[in-house]
């Protein structure tokens, strides 16, 4: 037994009819991962690349079409139910439904710690201690119907620990949470790694949290795995990306400005522009960031553009998606 | 397709006019036949649901003595035409105020609702459009339920006029439902449950609006509880021009005519104000989408 | 409460012990407390009830009683006659009609799939709503009898030994459509609509078995007559007549044969129904619709 989870040419198409035709999409394909016990392992994606498919087959919702898979040691078409007392599962895109609306907090929670065989003391401490922890207390006995989504989500995360599982597979669990709550929930997840040994296997869009939290990523894309590697190794993949990112205070016409820069012999390429509160970060590709700072600047300068910033920009993860995902040499 | 593509396309300037009404409604209507077309296999269902039901009634009658519908002026066609009658009318306008609280439930379900009252249309032509395509399946239905008694034995007048006075009474029974189907329909968004009242109302109804009997046979206090409804009016307007001849010539007819329109002339607003509130209510909780 | 407090509680840990009656208990407790939540249905049905038993009582009134006889349960008015059969027809509607709904709910909130991935079995699952559906079908049984007896005085013979023989009755004709209902559920699972298919099962149960008149009177139509006596709720009902009408117990031969009858179906329909809900499990695990929010 020595994965948590080990997948071994993972497949799974779904079968759609439409207008009497039948079509074939192939959610899943081929996907070959392994992770080891105690290990925090991130699945990254875009929207339909396959990760929730990906985690709902661990899981035992659905059934691969081809390849399988062991979870905790236990092969998921083969034991199904060996696998079910394994992990603990969250799946935030539901944005609170799977819960019984019509139940409240605490009785959600003991109807699902018995479901798991938690011995009645335990199940009542703990679901105290996770209500108080996600500052669900005084709100225990309203009904889930009136409560938030961030409130929904809450319950349902303290639903995926109830039954202290050795594998946590949580798609999207800061969904819908407030930056604070989501803060916590980092650190929660990261102790019960860390303190506990715990299996963690964390998909989210947010690639802040994935890279600070992940041990090893694996970008999905397809419903194929096009790179699984440490954050830091994905990384030295953009080793010899150079990039400088500008902060404009205000502007007139800001593609005339974006247009102006990329026309530089310096730039290579303009990466993004994006909004960012009150400024526009525009990241540009240059050969040599020292050199590419004081051109950049003078130019934008002579455009009369206001602008607070002109700095070195590190290569992030987001990076490595795009340029992954978008199908781009590496 | 670029940023810059779609955007060019989004920011084109339309001069937005008012589509007419009757071009919403068929839109509602058409949807709802794309929708319906999908479950082919309710149309059967719904039909041999409909032939139990009749045929039901049918033995039943035979059971029956048809003495006590006579005394109460229906002259042909005995007790089979007469339940025949109540049960086929009584079902039709359930189906209507069924089909407009489920259909707005099943918005809710689905999450479309929001979506539809966030467009531009108003919510009464809304309402209509909602209901539109149900009226239009549950009259086929009236008709099949009609034609399987006639050939079951049961008799009616046919005559031209009374024909048209019974189609003036249907057209009044409709439009009262729909205010009692409006009306429900703004509880139910409040309460969010919607067959259990539709049901105890059809059930109510059957109870004092003399479905099955006359009602004569009714204790005083339940004979007074049935005016308040429309379907007692409707129901033995329907009754006198098909099981007696008669038309609108007759004062019994004109009395029931009379009756019907008052209780829509007060109903209407009635019904859209509990309507109003129970949608400014869901809105105000932001439950609209809830169920 | 702190991480390190949370994480300091989840290191004791008890080993999990696996129990059917627990999770039979579990998902019969958090359904019946969602069912008391909706109050308006109750009341609503209440209503419903009540007025449908006060309905037949004014429909007994144009009744021929001469051609109630004919139904072979002696001289008994039409009322008790129809009241017994609507009782019956009622709890079986409900019981089956209850397991289809909860399931669709199930499936339409999301609330399937944590119970897929839990340790409950599928059996536990089915029996724990089952047990909620036969209280609160109960509950309006009760009334219809309740009402009848008290305020239209009716004669039912109303002894213990025909209250245990009914009950018993009632009970066999759940479970021998029991099979049919998880059958039912399963398709539901999979075809994800499942509402008309219970409307016509209530229909064609309170046509053909004879609900509101003499079986007799189908003699003319024989399809529908066979038809009638092919369904296990035609024998059940006869039994519960038998009981309450003419003050039969479980051991007179009449009722046995019948009762004998309904086991036949039980030990038939329910291994069948749910090796159709496997399949329907299995299949939506495999199409991957579990869930269709």
């Amino acid at each position: 037994m020595e994965y948590a989870v080990e997948t071994s040419d993972l497949t799974k198409v779904f079968e759609n009819k439409e207008e009497g035709v039948k079509q074939y999409i192939k959610a899943v394909d081929h996907v070959n991962i392994k992770v080891k016990h105690g290990e925090f392992f991130g699945l990254l994606g875009p929207n339909g690349a396959g990760k929730t498919t990906l985690i709902k087959m661990l899981c035992t919702i659905i059934l691969p079409t081809e390849g399988t898979a062991k979870v905790n040691g236990y092969d998921i078409i083969k034991e199904p139910h060996k696998v079910r007392s394994s992990f603990g599962w969250f799946h935030g895109e539901t944005g609170g439904r799977s819960l019984y609306w019509r139940l409240n907090a605490e009785d959600n929670l003991k109807f699902y710690a018995y479901l798991q065989n938690v011995p009645k003391d335990i199940a009542e401490k703990r679901i105290k201690a996770l209500l108080e922890f996600f500052e669900l207390t005084k709100d225990s006995k309203k009904l889930v119907k009136d409560y938030s989504t961030g409130m929904k989500v809450k319950v349902m995360l303290a639903r995926a620990l109830l039954h202290n599982p050795p594998i946590l597979f949580m798609d999207e669990p800061t969904i819908g949470l407030d930056t604070i709550s989501a803060v916590e929930t980092r650190r929660l997840l990261k102790a019960l790694n860390s303190e506990l040994g715990k299996t963690i296997v964390f998909t989210s869009h947010n690639m802040f949290e994935v890279e600070q939290l992940c041990e090893r990523i694996a970008i999905m894309k397809d419903g194929r795995v096009i790179a699984d590697a440490p954050p830091s190794v994905l990384r030295e993949m953009l080793r010899d990306v150079h990039a400088v990112e500008v902060e404009i205070r205000e502007v007139d016409d800001l593609s005339k400005t974006v247009e102006a820069l990329s026309n530089l012999s310096i730039v290579k390429k303009v990466m993004d522009a994006k909004n960012e509160s009150s400024n526009v970060i525009v990241r540009l590709q240059v050969d040599d960031e020292y050199e590419a700072i004081p051109i950049v600047a003078s130019k934008l300068h002579s455009l009369g553009v206001k602008f607070s910033a002109v700095r070195r920009s590190e290569p992030t993860l987001e990076d490595i998606f795009v340029k992954l995902t978008r199908g781009e040499e590496t | 397709m670029e940023v810059e593509k779609l955007v060019g396309i989004i920011s084109e300037e339309v001069p937005r006019r008012k589509t007419p009404i009757y071009r919403v409604i068929l839109s509602f209507v058409v949807r709802d036949f794309k929708v319906w077309w999908t479950y082919k296999f309710w149309l059967l269902l719904d039909i041999s649901g409909m032939v139990l039901f009749v045929v039901t009634y049918y033995i039943f009658s035979l059971i029956t003595t048809s003495q006590q519908v006579q005394e109460a002026g229906y002259v042909i066609g005995g007790y089979f035409t007469f339940a025949l009658i109540g049960i086929a009318f009584q079902q039709y306008v359930h189906f209507a105020v069924q089909s407009i609280n489920e259909s707005i439930r099943e918005e809710q379900w689905n999450g479309t609702m929001e979506t539809i009252l966030s467009t531009a249309t108003d919510f009464r032509i809304f309402l209509l459009g909602e209901v539109c395509f149900s009226f239009i399946v549950s009259s086929a239905l009236l008709l099949m339920s009609l034609l399987v008694g006639f050939i079951l034995g049961a008799r009616f007048y046919v005559t031209p006029s009374s024909i048209l006075t019974a189609i003036i009474l249907t057209v009044l029974l409709i439009a009262s439902h729909m205010d009692i189907g409006i009306l429900s329909t703004g509880v139910i968004m409040k309460v969010k449950q919607g067959s259990p009242v539709t049901w105890a109302f059809s059930w109510l109804s059957q109870l004092v609006s003399g479905v099955f009997y006359p009602l004569k046979l009714l204790p005083w206090y339940l004979e007074w509880v049935g005016k308040a409804f429309p379907l007692t009016y409707s129901l033995d307007g329907i009754r006198l021009c098909l099981q007696s001849g008669k038309d609108l010539t007759s004062p019994v007819i004109i009395t029931n005519i009379v009756s019907l329109v008052i209780f829509i002339i007060v109903a209407t607003p009635i019904a859209l104000y509990v309507f109003k509130i129970g949608y400014d209510a869901a809105r105000r909780d932001g439950s609209l989408g809830q169920y | 409460m702190k991480v390190e407090e949370l994480i300091k509680l989840f290191k004791d840990d008890k080993p999990r012990l696996s129990s059917e009656v627990i999770h039979v208990w579990a998902v019969f407790w958090a359904n019946f407390k969602i069912f008391l939540s909706y109050r308006t249905w109750v009341i609503m049905e209440t209503i419903s009830t009540v007025a449908s038993i006060a309905m037949y009582s004014f429909m007994g009134l144009q009744v021929d009683a001469t051609r109630v006889v004919l139904a072979g349960y002696g001289e008994v008015d039409w009322l008790s006659f129809a009241l017994v059969g609507v009782a019956t027809a009622n709890y079986l509607w409900m019981c089956v009609s209850r397991l289809s709904h909860s399931l669709q709910h199930e499936i339409r909130e999301g609330t399937l799939e944590p119970i897929i991935t839990s340790l409950i079995s599928m059996r536990s699952y089915i029996i724990g709503q089952s047990i909620r559906g036969f209280l609160v079908s109960g509950y309006f049984m009760l009334g219809v009898i309740v009402v009848g007896i008290g305020v239209l005085r009716t004669p039912l013979i109303i002894n213990l030994e025909t209250i245990l023989s009914f009950i018993a009755v009632i009970l066999l004709m759940v479970l021998s459509y029991a099979g049919i209902g998880i059958m039912a559920a399963g398709l539901i699972l999979v075809y994800k609509k499942g509402d008309p298919l219970t409307f016509l099962f209530a229909s064609v149960t309170e046509f053909l078995g004879g609900v509101l008149f003499p079986l007799k009177y189908l003699e003319n139509f024989p399809i529908l007559y066979v038809m009638a006596w092919l369904m296990p709720y035609t024998y059940a009902l006869d039994a519960a007549r038998r009981i309450l009408l003419n003050g039969a117990t479980l051991l007179s031969p009449n009722v046995l044969l019948n009762v004998t009858v309904l086991i036949v179906y039980t030990v038939i329909f329910i291994p069948l129904g749910l090796k159709v809900f496997k399949w329907g499990i299995n299949r939506i695990r495999h199409e991957g619709t579990v869930a269709t929010y």
